[in-house]
């Protein structure tokens, strides 16, 4: 491993997998895992291109992929009942979708690229293939993302719970 | 073949001795008889030799016994070997049939056995632990008799010549006999205990290693020191006794044996200083006893054969030793051919461990009824299909399907009747075509069916577009590469269309192709083909051979190529095997290295060689590894590694050299990429595109898709790309397909079947909502009112038009009507809807 981390270092211009790896290192979702198997999702990561208005995913479609914006913008939208709705931005630098690795989930809401967009893409089967050969970080993935959901309601409760009205006999994701 | 009343299982070790073998094992034994006879033969006429032929001074005679003694010796060699053949056939004919008859056991047994059985410990079983049952099968006739005749032979030509010194040189065996089984059990025990003490210490070392940051942070050498070498202490009398007992058996078989010269000696001299014995008879006497020590020495090995062969063979065979649940197929009659209702009365499922997944279950469907399953996981609701289905054998109540208990029905009844979709389906190694033809020719074998009953290409078409693969299977055969002369027709087309092409939707396409350009650096395509830039014409300019070919080397030379291709190969020879050195041959973790999963191997020797010596310190051979490396290099695809720009640009120019020379050298090795000609090296799809495909981004693909369907319904090509992406293979479990595909074409592979009762559990779980929503269209109109169905669930918005909906909870349906009905009630599936 030494050996190729100095070739790493040597190696003129930088390669997409050691950028790959950079981005991954700062994503809540990976950043616990040894750098052995943080290589292997690097590696097993590719690099999409979405066009200006272009759907990156689609509301109740199940794509199984997660997606870093490396750069440009998009927009998370939901439609209810022939109603769309923008949500928020996604600029670059987010991560999305660390749960359809897990699992068969339907997009609840649709994220559109609103400017020419360059996502970091991984794919649900490459993702679980590569937990299967090392169940060890099961676990390290699971602390991660239950930390993430607490802390995320946690800083909701903090910031915003007062503003909540009706919806606050709903809160409690954390709970789950 | 023989009655296979008894169960593989049941059968005792000797049993595979004769059956199958029979004649075999005759003419082994008559071959041993005769070899024994020729085994003594020498021993007489040692004696005639030394009595009569040198007694009477007699070359005659000595010529006679001579002659007749090198006839014997080249008769015994000739039978030896002519045994050892028949030995190694008997064994590896009982090997093979016993593997071949405990996996046909094997796969009838029920799923549940499965649940708690590795599949590596099925391989092991079949691989490795029935070699040596195999071993003293081939055995277990040639070797007794063999050494027991040869023991009799010689013992009774010994009685012969003389029976005091016989009696008197055999008296020493009881004691052996006697002796070496009380040593061997010590032997063993010993044994027993070097076992356990190796593992205690092996997991002693493994738990100071795992916790050396431990040991180190407390400076704990002192402590951990003690602990290990109080256990090598312990190992290492264990292992003085164990070996103390080993050559005790040893020394003490062989003093005993040797001990008997000293007898013939002792008695045998005297008997002929006192003349009451010949010189001859005692020299025979004499070679004959140390002849003994051989066939002695094997039986013992072949007991030690039979103890490890019948212990293996009895922990195998027990370990398998369970019944299938249903018999695979009617003895005595047809198998039947069922209306497709389905009675379901007071059903109850209750695991081994006692646990209820099922209770009190009642329902009824005509034939052509569809039934929803709904409710929690957990719920029963997958227990209850495949109870229906006969993949669990229910406890208690009765399933009925045509009014005939399922319970009693063979497997072959059900698979005439019905048609199955897992949850998560399993496609096999093989093209796209096997897989969908798997359920039909298992149907039809065994039904006296031929191929010609196999669905026709325009039924596997209206299949692959019913269940959303045709798409997928076009797809296979757009990138299947065509041989020289191959679908000539096909190959016409596509040149002639490849213009009309570029002007309809070459800019459409622009972002997600990279048109072949001379003057541009092909990120899509690999050094090789950037170096080339057109079709090999001769084989030793193919790509794969670039590496070994003496003209392409010295080219590279040329226009100062290899250092920096070698350097390249280094850094990707490096990389991957980072990467990809611990991780299993699946298709997924190869697909964006520049190596095959079999090559893995060869490229970790390779860079430990590297890590070793400086890369001009490097062998011819590993020269042609890495230059070979870097030619396969596609920047677009292998990320682990960058370009360079001034390698691009070397490239570039060497691309123009390259050109120059072989124009003039060898003109016909290659035809350049030029818009007029067919490229055989290339995928269909890219010599339409005359360019490859940047991405596989699943919008990138709609378009393309779009765009090239167009165009083949227009030249009417559909049908034969569809059938030339039929012949993919999907690779080993087909690791090579989506989720989404597989399970696509495991719908496929039912509908081509068209069963009268349809069980799906969770069949499209992994589908897009379009795809979903087809094959569910599909079942409403094509299938209702003919065909059962009994679909498991997950997903509410799909269950409104079928015929039931039963809501399952703990193992109970809690309700059932139509959804109308059901929601009008606003009960279970109510709530269950308003949730979701």
């Amino acid at each position: 491993m030494s050996s190729s981390e100095r070739n790493d270092a040597n190696a003129n211009p930088s390669s997409e997998l050691e950028e790959n790896l950079e981005i991954l290192r700062q994503t809540y979702f990976f950043s616990g895992l040894p750098l052995e198997t943080l290589k292997i999702f690097a590696y097993l990561c590719t690099r999409e291109k979405f066009k200006k208005n272009e759907y990156i995913f689609k509301q109740h479609e199940d794509d199984g992929r997660a997606f870093y914006l490396i750069s440009g913008k998009a927009s998370l939208e939901r439609k209810d009942n022939g109603n769309a709705r923008e949500i928020r931005d996604c600029k670059s630098g987010e991560f999305i979708g660390g749960l359809t690795l897990m699992g068969e989930i339907r997009r609840l809401f649709s994220l559109k690229a609103t400017e020419d967009t360059i996502c970091l893409v991984l794919e649900r089967e490459k993702f679980s293939k590569t937990l299967q050969q090392f169940p060890d970080i099961m676990p390290r993935i699971f602390k991660a993302v239950a930390k993430h959901i607490d802390s995320w309601e946690e800083r909701f409760l903090a910031g915003r719970g007062d503003m909540c009205g009706e919806c606050m006999v709903n809160l409690g994701v954390s709970l789950i | 073949m023989k009655k296979a009343d008894i169960p593989v299982v049941k059968r005792s070790l000797f049993s595979w001795v004769f059956p199958g073998n029979v004649k075999l094992q005759i003419t082994l034994l008559f071959i041993i008889v005769v070899m024994v006879f020729a085994r003594v033969v020498p021993l007489e006429m040692q004696k005639r030799v030394v009595n009569e032929a040198i007694n009477l001074r007699d070359i005659d005679l000595l010529f006679l016994y001579c002659g007749i003694y090198l006839v014997a010796v080249i008769f015994f060699s000739g039978l030896k070997y002519l045994t050892n053949v028949l030995q190694t056939l008997i064994t590896q004919r009982a090997t093979a049939n016993m593997r071949k008859e405990l996996y046909h056991h094997i796969l009838t047994l029920p799923l549940g056995f499965f649940r708690n059985t590795q599949p590596g410990s099925v391989v092991n079983s079949l691989v490795t632990e029935l070699a040596m049952p195999g071993n003293f099968v081939g055995m277990a006739i040639a070797a007794p008799v063999t050494n027991l005749l040869t023991l009799l032979a010689f013992a009774g030509y010994l009685f012969w010549l003389n029976p005091l010194l016989a009696a008197v040189s055999f008296s020493i065996y009881p004691i052996v006999v006697f002796l070496v089984p009380v040593l061997q059990r010590g032997v063993n025990r010993a044994n027993k205990r070097r076992v356990d003490a190796a593992r205690t210490l092996s997991s002693r070392i493994a738990e100071s290693i795992s916790g050396i940051h431990e040991v180190h942070g407390n400076g704990a050498y002192g402590i951990e020191n003690k602990k290990y070498d109080r256990l090598v202490d312990r190992l290492l009398k264990i292992r003085i006794v164990w070996s103390l007992y080993r050559f005790a058996v040893k020394t003490s078989n062989g003093f005993f044996i040797s001990l008997g010269p000293f007898i013939v000696f002792m008695l045998g001299g005297y008997l002929t200083i006192k003349g009451q014995l010949e010189l001859g008879a005692l020299v025979a006497f004499l070679s004959a006893q140390e002849r003994l020590y051989d066939p002695w020495k094997e039986l013992i090995e072949f007991y030690q054969v039979y103890q490890d062969g019948h212990v293996t063979y009895q922990r195998t065979m027990e370990f398998f030793d369970v019944m299938p649940e249903h018999a695979i197929a009617p003895a005595d009659r047809k198998p039947f051919d069922l209306e497709p209702n389905i009675d379901v009365k007071d059903l109850s499922f209750v695991t081994d461990s006692g646990i209820r997944l099922l209770d009190g279950i009642n329902l009824s469907l005509n034939p052509g009824e569809h039934l929803a399953l709904v409710g929690f996981s957990g719920s029963g609701k997958s227990t209850l299909a495949l109870c229906i289905g006969q993949l669990y054998k229910y406890t208690g109540g009765h399933v009925l399907i045509g009014d005939k208990e399922v319970s009693d029905l063979t497997k072959k009844d059900m698979v005439n009747n019905m048609g199955f979709v897992a949850q998560s389906p399993v496609i096999f190694e093989g093209t796209i075509e096997d897989n969908l033809l798997y359920a039909c020719k298992a149907r039809a074998d065994g039904n006296g069916q031929s191929e010609a009953d196999l669905p026709s290409l325009d039924d596997v078409i209206s299949v692959l577009q019913q269940t959303g693969i045709f798409v997928d299977v076009l797809r296979f055969g757009m990138n299947t590469i065509l041989a020289h002369d191959e679908n000539q027709e096909l190959v016409e087309v596509i040149v002639r269309v490849r213009e009309n092409f570029q002007r309809d939707f070459g800019k459409e396409l622009a972002d997600y192709v990279e048109f072949f350009d001379e003057d541009k650096y092909l990120y899509y395509s690999s050094v090789a083909e950037n170096l080339i830039f057109g079709t090999p014409r001769k084989s030793a300019f193919e790509y794969s051979r670039l590496c070994n070919n003496p003209y392409f080397l010295k080219f590279m030379k040329q226009a100062d190529l290899t250092r920096p291709l070698l350097s390249l190969g280094a850094d990707l020879a490096r990389q991957t095997v980072d990467i990809l050195g611990n991780l299993p041959p699946d298709a997924v973790f190869f697909e964006q290295s520049p190596i095959e999963p079999d090559e893995l191997d060869q490229l970790k020797l390779l860079v430990e060689k590297l890590k070793r010596r400086k890369l001009h310190e490097l062998s011819a051979e590993h020269h042609q590894q890495l230059l070979d490396l870097a030619l396969r290099f596609i920047p677009g695809v292998h990320k682990m590694v960058a370009l360079p720009a001034f390698l691009e640009n070397l490239i570039l120019e060497g691309r123009a050299l390259f050109r120059e020379k072989i124009s003039e050298d060898e003109p016909e090795a290659i035809t350049s990429y030029q818009v007029s000609e067919y490229i055989y090296s290339q995928t269909i799809l890219n010599n339409i595109f005359f360019g490859k495909t940047k991405t596989a981004n699943p919008q990138a693909q709609e378009k393309i898709n779009q765009s090239i369907i167009q165009l083949l319904i227009e030249e009417d090509l559909l049908e034969t790309i569809i059938e030339i992406g039929m012949l993919y293979q999907v690779g080993a479990k087909g690791d090579k397909l989506s989720g989404g595909q597989q399970q696509k074409l495991a719908i496929a592979r039912v509908f081509l079947k068209h069963p009268k009762i349809l069980i799906m559990d969770e069949a499209t779980s992994a589908l897009d909502n379009k795809s979903q929503a087809r094959i569910q269209n599909l079942l409403e109109t094509r299938w209702k009112e003919k065909n059962t169905v009994i679909s498991v669930v997950h997903r509410l918005d799909t269950i409104k038009n079928y015929d039931h909906v039963a809501v399952m909870k703990a193992g109970k349906i809690l309700e059932i009507g139509t959804y109308d009905e059901l929601m009008a009630r606003k009960g279970m599936l109510y709530e269950l809807v308003g949730k979701k």
